[in-house]
């Protein structure tokens, strides 16, 4: 038991106090607080500008002068000129040549206003908050002529109450809140598990096949156990990339502090508290049945630049894992979602999907968690088992093969 | 504190590396085990020290099997070197020694004795890559001794190192056997095993061929080598029945016979020839016996 933890504090230790774990870890959290104040740092460079609004020629034809309730827009977004003296074509010249910054003509009565936009630049929002402003124009202008009262006006746009219940008692309906909560959630989980299983994985096999180049294992394995060292360096890197991960997540903590109460706000509403639980235990098994596979990988080569080729079938595994996560966002219910979700390697991902985005029996959930801990630990032993005869082999990397031998050297003979 | 091995064997699929040898070390002994390339060495050594288990029989220290419980009583020098290139002498010492159960303050005592004891205490805080094959090799040889083992296992220690480290590593081997460790090690230098060890066995294609006390072994051993000196051509010799090989050299010949009785019949033959000025019956040395033994197959 001593072995394991100084494994662990010796891989963890290494890991952490090395130059590239430290340049990634800050220069990783100062990214994410860059990235989180954004719009703090867009607004400080475009301070003036943003207090100009960009002005709109309006080149008036219609009877009842809408050019001008236009212009009386303070709410808007855009300042909107009268374009009084000429026709539309000098309005467009005048606006090349910088005079405006866009020119809106409208024609025709109130029953039917026709508006056309001559804009630039590639922000397809300015036309459509322009139709919005000439429409609310239009209603305004409409509602007055009909005579209504304050009270008519707000009989018509009050809105109305609308609540949603489930079909059956204790069952579940999606609102759009908790959907999209679900939805970010998985959505987040489902590539932290791939970039996890991606840069961990690769982390214990690089590590492993390292030592067995170096050729310090075997003086390793004559010291610990090869399956406590496996755990341990397991352990190890998972600890290293937790600090790793932590500081990240700290610096996005502090980050939104500093950005003010809506982004605060924000994370607030997209992280369901409920689904935190399930997303750390299955973050947690997942990376133990991921892990596994990598370190026993990791001890059939010989050397680190066989590492990429041995891992590949995990790499695939959580490929194809991330594309059926993905696909399934938009059908939790579908059968195959289902069934996939009993495949360990799949597990982690689409079980938290099935919680998340739609409706799971809490027998099934219970089912599921079972058969992943199951195969983690059948993993692990199996992992343990080709490690333990994989160390001591040397050669030419060949999947079957070396699984094959490092199996029956592995075994335990009495 | 004996080491037992009782008929161990170890079958990888159909090729049989170690076949039905049994061994005993006593306590305080330097045992050597000899063998050419591939003859299951370090396949022994991996079973006495529980990384393979043996397909039949047993592995026993003190009467109890090795395990990674009592991993703090072995030493082990592997013959591929390895330790960790990019950490210090200090930092892998301090994790290796740990995981032999040692403290930290003790291990840096240790350690500090063994490098001044070796000539390089400068060698503390450099890292593993930047020292000479024969340095790491020091450094190598104090992982397998630092924590006092009783059992030392040394695969082929001497290889790589040059007279001067070679005669420093030798001088300690001893003085740890002095101390009262088992030590168990192989080498291909046969002047080596003759310096160092009282017992041995050697090992062809996983069997033994030779097991016993090196001083009976060599007088018990038929063949006999003689060193002639003569006036006259010796090749006639070529013809008696028992001679195995004749080396010449600017002191005359070597001459390699069966047994004394062959000795005896060039000795005869010789001397109606004409004057001999040398005429020297000695025992073999383990060089020969090892080329005689686990060389070449024509000679089974």
């Amino acid at each position: 038991m001593t072995n394991f933890w100084t494994t662990i504090a010796h891989t963890a230790g290494r890991r952490i106090k090395s130059k590239a774990f430290i340049f990634a870890t800050i220069s990783m959290s100062l990214l994410v607080l860059v990235l989180v104040n954004i719009n703090n740092i867009i607004d400080v460079f475009s301070n003036e500008s943003s207090q100009e609004k960009d002005t709109i020629a309006v080149v008036d034809l219609t009877e009842e002068n809408i050019g001008e309730f236009l212009e009386s827009q303070t709410e808007s977004r855009f300042e909107y000129i009268l374009h009084l003296d000429g026709d539309v074509d000098s309005a467009i010249e005048e606006a090349v040549n910088n005079q405006y910054n866009y020119v809106l003509t409208v024609r025709g009565n109130l029953e039917e206003i026709e508006a056309e936009f001559y804009g630039s630049g590639n922000d397809f929002m300015i036309a459509q908050e322009v139709h919005q402003d000439v429409q609310r124009v239009k209603e305004s202008l409409a509602t007055n002529e009909l005579g209504l009262s304050e009270q008519e006006l707000a009989l018509i746009y009050t809105p109305i109450v609308f609540d949603e219940f489930p079909l059956q008692e204790g069952g579940e309906v999606q609102t759009m809140e908790s959907h999209m909560q679900s939805y970010w959630m998985v959505y987040a989980l489902v590539f932290a598990i791939y970039i996890i299983v991606l840069t961990f994985g690769s982390m214990i096999a690089t590590e492993v096949a390292t030592e067995k180049s170096s050729r310090v294992m075997e003086l390793l394995v004559s010291s610990i156990n090869p399956v406590t060292q496996m755990l341990g360096k397991i352990v190890g890197i998972g600890i290293a990339g937790m600090v790793n991960l932590l500081v990240i997540a700290g610096a996005a903590l502090i980050g939104t502090y500093i950005s003010g109460e809506d982004t605060f706000r924000f994370l607030i509403d997209v992280i369901d508290i409920s689904l935190i639980f399930y997303a750390l235990t299955l973050i947690l098994l997942g990376y133990f049945v991921y892990g596994g596979m990598a370190a026993m990988l990791g001890a059939l080569v010989s050397r680190a630049e066989e590492v990429n080729q041995a891992l590949q079938p995990v790499v695939f595994l959580a490929m194809i894992a991330l594309f059926i996560s993905i696909f399934g966002l938009n059908t939790p219910d579908a059968t195959f979602i289902q069934v996939l979700s009993y495949v360990p390697f799949f597990t982690p991902q689409l079980l938290f999907l099935r919680i998340g985005m739609g409706t799971i029996p809490t027998w099934e959930v219970i089912l599921i968690f079972l058969i992943l801990l199951i195969s983690a630990i059948l993993i692990t032993i199996l992992a343990a088992r080709v490690y333990k005869g994989g160390v001591l082999m040397y050669g030419k990397f060949s999947f079957k093969e070396g699984m094959k031998q490092a199996f029956t050297l592995g075994k335990k003979e009495s | 504190m004996t080491l037992v091995l009782n008929n161990i064997k170890k079958k990888f699929k159909d090729h049989t590396a170690v076949d039905t040898i049994s061994l005993t070390v006593e306590k305080g002994e330097m045992f050597g085990l000899l063998g050419a390339n591939g003859a299951g060495k370090t396949t022994s050594f991996r079973m006495i020290l529980g990384l393979l288990d043996p397909t039949e029989g047993t592995v026993t220290w003190a009467g109890e099997r090795l395990s990674y419980k009592r991993t703090k009583l072995i030493g082990y020098l592997p013959e591929e070197r390895g330790l960790f290139p990019k950490l210090t002498v200090k930092e892998q010492l301090i994790y290796l020694m740990k995981l032999k159960g040692m403290k930290k303050p003790e291990i840096i005592k240790e350690m500090k004795h063994w490098l001044d004891r070796f000539q390089v205490p400068e060698y503390e805080n450099k890292k593993i890559e930047e020292l000479s094959k024969g340095n790491q090799q020091k450094i190598q040889f104090m992982a397998a001794v630092l924590h006092k083992p009783e059992l030392l296992i040394l695969d082929e220690p001497f290889s790589g190192l040059d007279p001067v480290n070679s005669d420093m590593l030798k001088a300690a081997v001893l003085d740890l056997q002095k101390a009262g460790t088992t030590i168990v090690f192989s080498s291909h230098q046969m002047q080596n095993v003759e310096e160092l060890c009282e017992d041995l066995i050697m090992l062809k294609q996983g069997k033994a061929v030779l097991q016993g006390n090196l001083r009976e072994i060599k007088r018990s051993y038929g063949m006999k080598s003689i060193s002639l000196r003569a006036d006259y051509d010796l090749q006639f010799l070529h013809s008696i029945p028992g001679v195995l090989k004749i080396e010449f050299n600017k002191n005359g010949a070597t001459v390699k016979v069966e047994n004394e009785t062959v000795a005896e019949q060039i000795f005869r033959a010789i001397s109606e020839k004409g004057f001999v000025r040398k005429f020297e019956v000695d025992e073999p040395s383990l060089h020969d016996i090892f080329i005689d033994k686990a060389g070449g197959d024509n000679i089974d």
